[in-house]
């Protein structure tokens, strides 16, 4: 049996840039897998992670659209297509979008990936591995109106997929990346946002593999002056999900609101990450990251807010909800800041718990049945996070969440 | 038809601590009882164990319904066999929306939203507030409009109200009455409030009025009782007790 390493070798030797590849490949093997004695691996399940168990695939399979993806992609004004790491698809291109497959070893900070991610090993492997970049441009002044939808769907064993998307100055447009797939598979995508000045990207990254999937992400949204980025991350399949979502504010007045949302069932494992970057004085950032967890279920929520010397006016805030569904649940909850600056605006809050006794006396004195009271409060800790998104989108995510949660098994404490 | 709403002997108590000590009360549909008493006689608690509120233990007495012993029942099942109530501070449910709330109490999906609006025009809301999660960003007048709402959906045989009237303005306050006053007209309703002030009594005109004092009723009587409570305060109900 081939092992994870020789199948990456020969994905890598028949690659057009082997070298640069070959180097992040180095650097992965270099650090190897991460162990729970490192600490921002604590909670993961690795004694449960075997490589060998994936190759990488040299061309993309075939794979068939869920009906979620199917109408997601209805409303769209461009879908993107992106099957096992490959782009195989871009749909017709709206005036001043413009959408590419290509061949990068490049991050949007301007450093090769290989630097840039350097202390992290599942990105040196997206570096390594990923068959391309697909990548996104918005012209200057664009306001594009329809979302973008990116299927990002995984039938073999592993995936490697990255995605650019880059804002010019003063446009502004809905991205959804969404997830499925993935059944016994390794899946790896690293996503960069450039968010120009005073440009306005709205970005949902919608995660439905399947169960048992490791997944290890990993998005970073680079902001510049003015410019804002609003992002939800919604967390549902996967073993072991793993979603680190970062922000930099690289200009004075960017934004960043960030809404991480996660449910746990089984004995899934949800491992949220988060890091707010003021470089720069007078930046924001609202960070909201809730989830429920279920059954054997664990999650761990750890953020941090750092705050440079002389990032006067910055104003950083974060909360993190989580809300217990079953006696055997389990939800960690670590916030953390790093302030060098006095001059801020600067809070925290976390809590863990069952369902509030007393809202749900409230609904069963209307006549709400326990269950429905139940089910409809659970759904309403998910809606909450979905109050941003457009309309159309917001009713289509809430409906499938809403299917996801009628097989949740809630056990009141 | 008319149904009858009767508490006997109700004894129950709150952090161990006994607050109501033997009320008795007994009223039917289309009544409008209103029941006043110095702050910590036990009006509130009383409002609390009629729903069957988690934080309240009940000791002793009997709740009936038409017969049906409430008491024995869960929030769920008292509120479908016809009991209200409306809440001095109307909780926020963040996330639900009222109509999924109605739907849920089991208000028929036909023109639901429709008959929202209905209601909500009533007691002059703005119908976009219903759009939002249940009393999530309302003001303390819109809660206690929308709390209106949910009982014209609803349509319960008693409505019990806790303090509605507190921390309403003048407007908002004689909504909420004249859309009480109404509701025991077209669905023969009774109403049960609670209150600390006769103000609500300017628009909503009462069958009887209690007085009550450390966990019981002391006085009851007729609109006259108000006047007498207005001149002379609780005190001389108080003395009448010990």
């Amino acid at each position: 049996m081939k092992t994870f390493a020789d199948s990456a070798t020969s994905f890598i030797a028949s690659q057009s840039d082997a070298a640069s590849r070959q180097g992040a490949f180095n650097a992965f093997e270099a650090t190897g897998l991460p162990t729970t004695t490192d600490e921002v691996w604590r909670y993961a399940p690795l004694s449960e992670l075997s490589l060998d168990k994936f190759s990488i695939t040299s061309s993309p399979s075939n794979h068939t659209d869920s009906s979620f993806a199917i109408d997601l992609t209805k409303s769209a004004g461009l879908v993107i297509r992106v099957v096992d790491g490959y782009c195989v698809n871009i749909g017709d291109l709206p005036k001043g979008v413009h959408a590419e497959s290509v061949e990068s070893s490049t991050s949007l900070s301007g450093q090769s990936l290989t630097l840039r991610y350097e202390s992290d090993t599942f990105a040196q492997l997206n570096a390594a591995l990923a068959p391309s970049t697909t990548v996104i441009r918005i012209d200057a002044g664009v306001h594009v109106e329809q979302p973008i939808i990116v299927l990002n769907a995984t039938s073999a064993q592993s995936s490697f997929s990255r995605t650019q998307i880059e804002l010019a100055k003063g446009s502004s447009a809905t991205i959804v990346e969404y997830f499925e797939g993935g059944e016994n598979a390794l899946v790896v995508p690293l996503s960069e946002y450039s968010i120009g000045e005073n440009a306005s990207l709205q970005l949902i990254t919608y995660q439905r593999l399947n169960a048992t999937a490791w997944h290890v992400a990993r998005t970073t949204g680079l902001i510049q002056r003015d410019g804002r980025l609003r992002q939800a991350v919604i967390g549902i399949g996967g073993y072991y999900n793993r979603s680190r979502n970062d922000a930099e504010f690289l200009g004075t007045g960017a934004e960043n609101e960030l809404r991480t949302t996660f449910l746990g069932s089984g004995k899934q494992v949800h491992d949220f990450r988060t890091r707010q970057f003021h470089k720069v004085g007078r930046s924001r950032s609202t960070l909201l990251s809730k989830g429920a967890v279920a059954d054997e279920s664990r999650s761990v929520y750890t953020g941090v807010i750092e705050i440079e010397k002389g990032a006067k006016r910055t104003d950083a805030r974060q909360t993190n909800h989580n809300l217990l569904l079953s006696p055997h649940a389990h939800a960690d909850s670590v916030p953390n800041l790093d302030i060098r600056e006095n001059d801020v605006m600067c809070a925290h809050a976390s809590s863990v718990g069952p369902l509030d006794e007393l809202q749900r006396w409230y609904l069963e004195s209307r006549g709400v049945s326990r269950p429905d009271a139940e089910r409809l409060m659970i759904q309403g800790f998910f809606n909450e996070m979905l109050t941003t998104l457009p309309k159309e989108l917001a009713q289509l995510v809430e409906q499938d969440v809403t299917s996801v949660l009628s097989q949740v098994n809630v056990v009141t404490p | 038809m008319s149904s009858t709403l009767k508490i006997e002997g109700l004894r129950a108590e709150v952090a161990g601590k006994e607050v109501l000590r033997g009320f008795d009360l007994e009223m039917s549909s289309g009544e409008v009882h209103v029941i006043m008493g110095p702050n910590g006689s036990g009006k509130s608690t009383l409002a609390h164990v009629l729903t069957g509120h988690p934080g309240y233990k009940v000791l002793a007495g009997s709740v009936k319904l038409d017969g049906i012993e409430l008491l024995e029942l869960s929030p769920t099942e008292r509120a479908r066999h016809g009991l209200l109530l409306a809440l001095q501070q109307p909780m926020e449910v963040p996330g639900v929306r009222p109509y999924d709330l109605l739907h849920a109490a089991g208000a028929s999906e036909v023109n639901l939203h429709e008959r929202m609006v209905e209601e909500a025009n009533k007691v002059e809301l703005r119908p976009e507030v219903l759009e939002r999660f249940v009393n999530v960003d309302l003001s303390g007048g819109e809660r206690k409009r929308a709390e209106m709402v949910q009982l014209g959906i609803l349509q319960p045989k008693f409505a019990v109200l806790d303090e509605i009237d507190s921390g309403l303005d003048v407007d908002a306050l004689g909504a909420v009455a004249r859309r009480l006053q109404l509701a025991t007209k077209e669905w023969n309703c009774g109403v049960l409030a609670i209150t600390h002030f006769r103000r609500l009594l300017q628009e909503l005109t009462p069958t009887k009025i209690h007085v009550v004092s450390e966990g019981r009723v002391v006085a009851t009587g007729g609109p006259e009782l108000s006047e007498i409570l207005e001149r002379d305060g609780y005190e001389p109900f108080r003395a009448q007790s010990a």
